[in-house]
């Protein structure tokens, strides 16, 4: 990891640590919403890590911002960290469009969703935006008179309707009724900036946010199995209970080092090949990982009360948002077959590519 | 935990170029690939390797290896077992005897028998399960007594692979009587040639009808002092650290892939959803698992001894050529024969048979798991 991003981490870390403990992401419960985190969060730039600084971005790259997820996903931190900046934020600014003060969110067209924009009219109906009543716009594509628009669509004019994921995130219906957007919040599409683009980096940052939410999972089931005592040991000194630390280990390694690897390559966007395995494999070892650690747990995994529980809804959410790993593994499948037989390996063997001689090191905050 | 995402030099893309060119010629097209390390046994190819430099690579000059580093090994190793290439000869003297001599044996010895294994022409089989001692190793009755120059050895030893092709095995036994609370203690490694006067090998057919275990039963064999492999009594602690070395390596992934890439080139380009859905998982994890399993030589390289980290990459990669084996079955849904005619069938039904060694060969995934756990809790 760059000394960039190590501080980075830690100083994520630190604040994670004092603003978003257990309690304060059961609290967030009610509302979807921890005002002092996010207010916390903006202050110190973090949500707009990997957007350029020219653009009114804290500057760094796409592994940056998956390194501030991965402690994100670590807390369970009820933020639209993701949304704000690694996608809406990057979209925003490669249309030259202005980033709004608050937290921003995606829509990158889910089934039955629709998008409309006839000059500077704008209708859309767009389902499981995340925090999407709580943000100030809402980046979506439209295509109009045969062209791609990015779309910053504002919150206010929109009819909210409430909905949640299963750890009590927030996952709205937004309805736009022929509204007339002004000029600042519609531009042309860059070339690179589609459904397809945004739905990768989606992907990655919610495999980003997974190994996070793995790690510590991982953490706990070691720290609680080597505490609990049952026939006069610690339940962690018996095989069938060994064995469940060992999968959650293995599944948190695993869709770390995938994360990692497909973050470090996208220099500057992350690839086809490197967030479809990534995601796919979060997504599974997210469930392998949860069902292991709520056995190795017990009834005490089942309470409101107990970190586990904060995690595990977590990661069997994210497993299916941008893509769950049977969308990934049939994209990824798709691609190979069509590249052949004698293409597999080479495919399989890729890990992370050597920098690019041109690299530019961007600060982050 | 010290997995960290590793990038190829260079020279490492240049290395693994090589070899993929080298086994495109070398294995053409419609041949059929064997499964694993242990899927055939071929001096010839074994000898045509080590010409190229790519067998005893982490032996030094000084014993006619290559010097080369864990890195380096890994590459070669997983275009081998990714062209499914018949390495079974000269795999285990290479990957495990050969770091064993070096870190054990006596100068004479790496002098005598490290050339060999880096010219692709002195195999070694394991010499360490027996009738009543399998995971548990420290109950082993083979025994050596002391005579004039050296020890005569006398017990059995089973599911030795290969003793009926190799030349030599390294015998855990015991040198001195069972201590009371000390188990682990009075056990040695001795290298016994395989044809030695008083061993016998007779095969114990493998499930599938091939040869490939065998018993190896030792009568008052004569080993001379200078066979002692490391130590006396210290036979525990050598063998314990030898399994450390085969553990993460891509023998403990790869074995069943050609049976993947077998069946999408049957499949063609134009595989249906589902299958997609089974090909694209497969190949994540594969992408997955082969990072850990690299990040691992890389991490040798750096010095240091990753113990946990390749006891998971084991268990969880061995775990997954098994997975892989069914996820296929279950895609292909057709009736298994060994006999068929066509490639990707017959590899699968190969594959069937002998995926369940996967998980059993080199430390169970019940001892590994075991192994693996106390490192995490520590």
């Amino acid at each position: 990891m760059s000394d960039d991003r190590t501080v980075l981490t830690e100083v994520a870390t630190g604040l994670f640590r004092d603003l978003c403990t257990p309690g304060d992401v059961v609290a967030a419960e009610a509302t979807g919403w921890s005002e002092r985190l996010w207010s916390a969060l903006t202050e110190s730039g973090f949500p707009l890590v990997s957007v350029p600084e020219e653009a009114g971005g804290s500057g760094g790259d796409v592994a940056d911002a998956c390194a501030l997820l991965t402690v994100a996903g670590r807390f369970a931190a009820p933020a639209p960290l993701a949304e704000t900046g690694l996608l809406g934020g990057w979209a925003l600014a490669a249309a030259g469009l202005e980033l709004p003060e608050g937290p921003l969110s995606v829509a990158v067209g889910a089934p039955g969703d629709a998008v409309e924009l006839a000059g500077r009219r704008f209708s859309a109906r767009l389902s499981r935006v995340p925090w999407g009543g709580r943000s100030d716009r809402v980046v979506a594509l439209a295509g109009s008179g045969g062209q791609r628009f990015v779309v910053s669509a504002p919150t206010a004019a929109a009819t909210v309707t409430n909905g949640r994921n299963l750890a009590a995130e927030p996952r709205d219906t937004l309805v736009w009724d022929d509204v007339g957007l002004p000029d600042d919040a519609f531009a042309p599409a860059p070339p690179g900036v589609d459904g397809a683009a945004l739905r990768l980096r989606g992907a990655l940052a919610r495999a980003a946010l997974i190994a996070g939410a793995l790690a510590r999972v991982a953490e706990l089931t070691v720290r609680y199995t080597g505490e609990r005592q049952q026939f006069g040991r610690p339940v962690a000194r018996f095989q069938a209970v060994q064995a469940h630390l060992v999968t959650i280990a293995e599944e948190a390694e695993l869709a770390g080092l995938a994360v990692s690897v497909a973050a470090l390559n996208a220099r500057p966007d992350p690839s086809f090949l490197d967030v479809a395995a990534a995601k796919a494999a979060a997504g599974e070892a997210a469930t392998i990982a949860a069902r292991a650690s709520h056995q190795a747990h017990g009834a005490i995994g089942m309470t409101k009360e107990y970190e586990l529980g904060q995690l595990s809804r977590r990661l069997w959410s994210w497993r299916d948002e941008f893509g769950s790993e049977r969308y990934w593994s049939r994209e990824l499948g798709h691609r190979l077959a069509a590249a052949g037989a004698d293409a597999l390996w080479p495919s399989i063997s890729t890990g992370l590519v050597s920098e690019p001689a041109s690299s530019p090191e961007g600060s982050f905050a | 935990m010290q997995f960290a995402p590793t990038v190829l030099t260079p020279a490492e893309e240049a290395l693994r170029a090589e070899v993929r060119e080298f086994l495109a010629a070398e294995l053409p097209a419609g041949h059929r690939p064997a499964l694993g390390f242990a899927g055939r046994h071929d001096p010839e190819f074994s000898r045509t390797l080590a010409e190229r430099g790519w067998v005893g690579m982490a032996i030094p000059p000084r014993y006619g290896g290559h010097g080369r580093s864990a890195v380096d090994r890994f590459l070669v190793a997983e275009e081998l077992l990714a062209a499914g290439a018949p390495i079974g000869a000269h795999f285990v003297a290479d990957r495990q005897t050969a770091p064993a001599l070096l870190h054990f044996g006596t100068e004479e010895q790496r002098q005598r028998f490290l050339p060999g294994i880096a010219a692709g022409e002195v195999y070694f089989s394991l010499g360490m399960s027996e009738p009543d001692s399998g995971s548990d190793l420290a109950s082993v009755r083979t025994r050596a007594t002391r005579v004039e120059g050296g020890w005569t050895v006398t017990g059995t030893k089973v599911w030795t692979s290969e003793a009926h092709r190799n030349h030599f095995f390294a015998v855990l036994c015991r040198t001195s009587p069972v201590e009371e609370g000390r188990k682990h203690a009075g056990l040695s490694q001795l290298i016994v040639d395989l044809s030695a006067p008083g061993v016998r090998i007779s095969p114990i057919p493998y499930l599938d009808g091939s040869h490939h275990f065998n018993e190896v039963a030792l009568e008052d064999v004569f080993v001379p002092d200078d066979m002692v492999l490391g130590e006396l009594g210290s036979g525990w602690q050598q063998v314990t650290s030898e399994l450390a070395y085969e553990r993460s390596g891509p023998d403990r992934w790869l074995s069943t892939f050609p049976v993947l890439r077998e069946w999408l080139r049957e499949r063609g380009a134009a595989v249906s959803g589902e299958e997609a859905v089974v090909l694209g998982r497969l190949a994540a994890r594969f992408r997955a698992i082969r990072q850990l399993s690299l990040s691992v030589a890389r991490a040798l390289d750096g010095g240091s001894a990753p113990v946990v980290e390749a006891a998971l990459v084991k268990d969880v990669g061995t775990r997954f050529e098994q997975d892989l084996v069914e996820a296929l079955r279950e895609a292909a849904e057709t009736e298994l024969d060994q006999g068929s005619r066509s490639l990707f069938p017959s590899l699968l039904a190969e594959a069937v048979l002998t995926s369940p060694s996967y998980t059993l060969r080199g430390g169970t995934t019940e001892i590994l798991r075991s192994v693996a756990a106390k490192g995490l809790a520590a």
